[in-house]
């Protein structure tokens, strides 16, 4: 398509359906089938007011839509297209229209991305058979949906794909996605127009135009809403003259696919195009290279901090909660990260027997539920890779590729395809080359390979590669000569692993700091690190003050005034069991460190200290003298002595014999899952073993985890009248399974007398309750 | 359209989070923390619609509530999915904050629905209104959200949407139905003794109340 000059979209369709009778609330696309003349009708008359590219009458033409009309999207699409063809002739394009599925994706609601995707592949394969000649994915409030949609035309056609977004006047969707990211992200994965369409009017609409304009290159569409609707009435103020007016305005700032929404009609569009200049005046710009998710982008023009923690090299815990499925302990990971100031999160689930393709889209889609960071997605498994750009809220990172043929020609492609950035790792087939020029060679052989893959420069990272310093120590020095050839002579930018410079030394933060600092210097931008090592966050800190990137040392202060407020908690006397009973966590931690090298037995201080306060804090909770959050807040104190246990056991052995294990869940339907968590932050306190698998869960799931993990005791929590029948129904499933376990159950809405009704063995009224019958049932 | 985010009535907050009498200071600093986050992020939405005659919505109970209104207010107000990223990230970090997230918002929610009346009242002067009835009161079915949506355009216009089970997404939501009437109406009559599914309510077994 030419976007050296105007396209002219067409204006409303249900307006103009309302105006003609459409009783309010109707589906409007049904009249494809029921009466395609009148549809046909209102695209003639948009065509004759100048329409040159009309949209189809399927904006909700979806299997989640349409379900229960007794017609399949495909019907719906065939006869829309058709409708809309007969109007176009041969010189007017038939865009396949498709708007927003009408239900939340999680982590905000329940319908899973794959599922989301395969009901748009649905309507781009109908529009496509039907003839249409363009794909139109507009309305989108949340960019991850609209990812789905883009993927699912982009997998199953070859047409020009265009994809607005309804913003509100705070310049941000409802999903809180802004144009920064929009650009981002849509510009990554090959949209060949994007923009703004309903919601405003075009006053509203310019300032964001404005602002989208600088952030893109695409052609910029914008398709406004007659101004804002009367509440009272639905019916919108602007009239067509002003709006004219005001598309001419924004045409100005660079749009150059025009066209009417909601409140628009063919006299809308006629006096657009009377008022539209000659030629468009769209100027190319070149924003700061970024990484996005769907609600935050991060720009790569600082230092930006890689959270490492997410990894199970090394790490015994994480192994466990890898191979055991709990993905709890990855999103508290995940937001103790974002919470210490890292900007992108490295996600690795590599361990040997695990399903990596599995784990990790469970990982990413755990992780990017409770943090707005974008992602770095770590395997050397092409297929997990994949696995997770699909699934990735945003524009990632890939880590990694390197200089080995094989390497490059597997990777790369994904990485285009899925328009994520890249770290190229600089060895190849002979291994990793001893000196900093045979680094560059490589780098340089990478980037020359990404770029004829289509990938952009400023998406080739460079990792020069950390090793041991007490086993290689010259090459310390190689590495961050490395550093520095490639970011003068490539200007790229370049990751290191901070970390493993210290293997195999004592007190290894001392030297990373040090050689962060050397390696900041030598010009590394994106350090991979522990983030919850205030040392290395404030190395970072400061090298962002002494580099004059943190203006004013401004982030600097503010750290700094943080820190002073976290430790002016009480400094009086205070023992374990006290720290536990007032929720004070770090105190609970160092206390029971200090108990610990004081030579206090570690089951004595499980079950002599801290099970008795938390059975005093829950004691004093029945009685209703302490309240839910004090409880909570003393579970998070008890959890943080645990910890330190667990780490002494881990280091001598041994260690406390597990209960249980004790499956949970929120069953399928219902996503309020507050209840269901305080139930297993209190009985992992208790030394349960809990296998939380998390809310909207299948009957079948709860079945076969209970199978599996041969748990004698499952938790279930509703909070719906509606979804009480999907715990009716789990039950009746357990049963039927013959499984021997109890259930126990719990909700805002259940009774004892209903829990027995539908065949719990339990009903536990809070999270005390439930703490009862797991030690009156398994000690 | 855009709402001011409301004071937090603390009170109603804490009566959610199950604290009796005098807040524990601990409480009430939490709360305080919890209420500076969700006023910073928080942007409570609301629409509405005048329907004359009222929608026929199944059920005996509403058809009582708006006996002798000619016109019938649907409205809805969301606290959007700003409100709901605190909470998913404070349920993996801090649980005694997320709970008392979870409080207050519901407590915001409340308040925004007082705002909201309160502005679609002036857009009727001198007329009188029922209070307010939601799906799920009384023999009004849930399912009835679905529709609610639909007539009010919701979706496209503040973001609210209905999940398979009928739940409203984002949750900290509210649909209601005002009955609007030209003549004075009889007192309100209310509560548990009038509704027709008292034998078989679940708040009611527990000692609650839908709101009815």
């Amino acid at each position: 398509m030419d976007f050296n000059r105007f396209w002219i979209l067409d204006g409303a369709m249900g307006t103009m359906l309302q105006a003609d009778g459409l009783p309010l609330g109707d589906r409007p696309e049904l009249l494809n089938l029921t009466d395609p003349d009148r549809i046909t009708a209102i695209h003639r008359a948009y065509i004759e007011a100048g329409a040159e590219i009309i949209y189809t009458n399927t904006f909700g033409a979806n299997g989640h839509k349409l379900a229960g009309t007794g017609h399949t999207p495909a019907e719906v699409i065939s006869a829309g297209v058709a409708a809309a063809k007969k109007a176009a002739g041969d010189t007017v394009l038939t865009a396949l229209d498709i708007g927003p599925i009408g239900e939340l994706l999680e982590p905000a609601g329940t319908l899973l991305f794959e599922e989301a995707y395969r009901l748009f592949a649905e309507q781009v394969t109908a529009g496509v058979e039907a003839g249409c000649d363009l794909i139109v994915i507009e309305t989108m409030s949340d960019l991850y949906e609209a990812k789905a949609a883009l993927l699912a035309a982009k997998e199953h056609s070859s047409l020009p794909v265009f994809v607005t977004l309804s913003f509100e006047e705070t310049g941000r969707t409802f999903a809180g996605c802004g144009v920064d990211s929009m650009a981002v992200l849509l510009g990554a994965l090959g949209a060949d127009a994007i923009g703004i369409n309903c919601s405003l009017g075009p006053r509203e609409i310019r300032p964001i135009l404005e602002k989208l304009a600088k952030e893109t290159s695409l052609p910029l569409i914008v398709k406004a809403n007659a101004g804002l609707p009367d509440p009272a009435t639905g019916a919108y103020g602007v009239s067509a003259e002003e709006f004219a007016n005001e598309m001419a305005a924004i045409a100005d700032c660079g749009a150059v696919i025009l066209g009417g929404c909601c409140g628009t009609t063919p006299a809308y569009l006629k006096a657009l195009r009377a008022r539209l200049p000659e030629k468009p005046c769209r100027k190319a710009v070149s924003p700061v290279p970024a990484l996005c998710t769907a609600t935050r982008t991060v720009r790569l023009n600082n230092i930006r901090v890689i959270g490492e923690r997410i990894n199970p090299t090394g790490k015994k815990r994480m192994q466990q909660a890898l191979r055991e499925g709990d993905f709890s302990y990855l999103r508290q990971q995940a937001v103790a990260q974002a919470e210490a100031g890292a900007d992108i999160l490295d996600i690795n689930v590599g361990l040997p027997g695990i399903d990596e393709v599995e784990t990790i889209r469970r990982a990413v889609r755990a992780v990017q539920s409770v943090t707005d960071l974008p992602l770095q997605i770590d395997s050397s498994e092409p297929a997990a890779i994949e696995a997770a750009l699909r699934l990735c809220n945003g524009k990632p990172i890939v880590n990694s590729v390197n200089g080995k043929q094989e390497s490059l020609h597997t990777v790369l492609p994904l990485v285009k395809k899925y328009g994520a950035a890249v770290v190229g790792l600089t060895l190849d087939e002979n291994g990793i080359p001893p000196t900093a020029e045979e680094r560059l060679a490589i780098a340089r052989k990478i980037l020359s390979a990404a770029e004829e893959y289509g990938i952009p420069k400023e998406d080739v990272l460079i990792d020069c590669l950390t090793l041991a310093v007490s086993v290689q120590q010259k090459e310390a020095g190689e590495t961050l000569r490395a550093v520095r050839m490639v970011r003068e002579e490539l200007g790229l930018q370049t990751v290191l692993g901070v970390s493993n410079i210290s293997f195999g030394l004592p007190e290894r933060v001392e030297i990373n700091r040090s050689f962060l600092t050397l390696a900041l210097q030598a010009g590394l931008t994106l350090p991979i690190l522990n983030p919850n090592i205030p040392a290395m966050m404030d190395t970072v800190a400061a090298f962002r003050v002494l580099s004059g990137k943190d203006a004013g040392a401004e982030a600097y202060l503010v750290l700094m005034a943080e820190r002073t407020e976290a430790e002016k908690t009480e400094t009086e006397a205070l023992t374990l069991p006290h720290a536990v009973e007032k929720g004070l966590d770090t105190h609970a931690a160092d206390l029971c460190r200090a108990a610990l090298q004081n030579g206090d037995d570690p089951f004595y201080l499980i079950n002599g200290v801290l099970i008795p306060a938390l059975d005093r804090v829950g004691d004093r909770f029945g009685e209703g003298k302490l309240f839910l959050p004090q409880l909570l807040r003393s579970a998070a104190a008890a959890t943080a002595a645990f910890g330190v246990l667990q780490e002494h056991f881990a280091k001598t052995g041994g260690g406390a014999p597990t209960k249980g294990p004790i499956v949970i869940a929120t069953v399928e339907g219902d996503i309020h899952d507050i209840g269901k968590n305080i139930v297993r932050v209190i009985l992992e306190n208790y030394g349960y073993r809990m296998i939380d698998l998390g809310r909207d869960v299948p009957v079948q799931t709860v079945v076969d985890a209970v199978r599996e993990y041969k748990a004698p005791l499952v938790g279930l929590s509703a909070l719906m009248t509606t979804t009480l029948k999907s715990m009716e129904k789990t039950i009746r499933a357990l049963h039927e399974a013959e499984l021997p376990c109890k259930i126990f159950v719990g909700g805002a809405v259940l009774t004892p007398e209903y829990a027995e009704e539908i065949g719990a063995d339990y009903y536990a009224k809070d999270a005390k309750a439930s703490v009862d019958i797991a030690k009156r049932l398994l000690g | 359209m855009i709402l001011p985010c409301p004071p937090l009535d603390r009170s109603e907050a804490l009566r959610y989070l199950g604290v009796r009498g005098e807040a524990p200071d601990d409480v009430t600093a939490l709360l305080s923390k919890a209420e500076a986050l969700l006023c910073e992020k928080v942007k409570p939405r609301y629409v509405w619609r005048a329907l004359d005659p009222p929608p026929k919505f199944p059920g005996e109970d509403l058809k009582r509530h708006l006996a002798g209104c000619r016109t019938a207010v649907l409205f809805a107000v969301t606290l959007g999915q700003e409100s709901e990223e605190l909470f998913r990230r404070a349920q993996s970090g801090d649980m005694a904050l997320a709970v008392t997230l979870d409080a207050a918002a519901s407590a915001l929610t409340e308040s925004c629905c007082d705002l909201a009346e309160a502005e679609i009242r002036k857009a009727f002067p001198d007329r009188y209104f029922t209070f307010r009835f939601s799906p799920g009161y009384g023999d009004l079915p849930l399912s009835v959200q679905r529709d609610m949506i639909r007539l009010l355009n919701a979706e496209r216009l503040i973001g609210l949407t209905v999940s398979p089970s009928d739940m409203l997404l984002p949750q900290k939501s509210v649909t209601a139905i005002l009955g609007v009437s030209d003549a004075e109406l009889p007192k309100a009559r209310r509560g548990c003794a009038l509704c027709r599914m008292r034998e078989q309510c679940q708040y009611r077994k527990a000692g609650e109340h839908c709101g009815f």
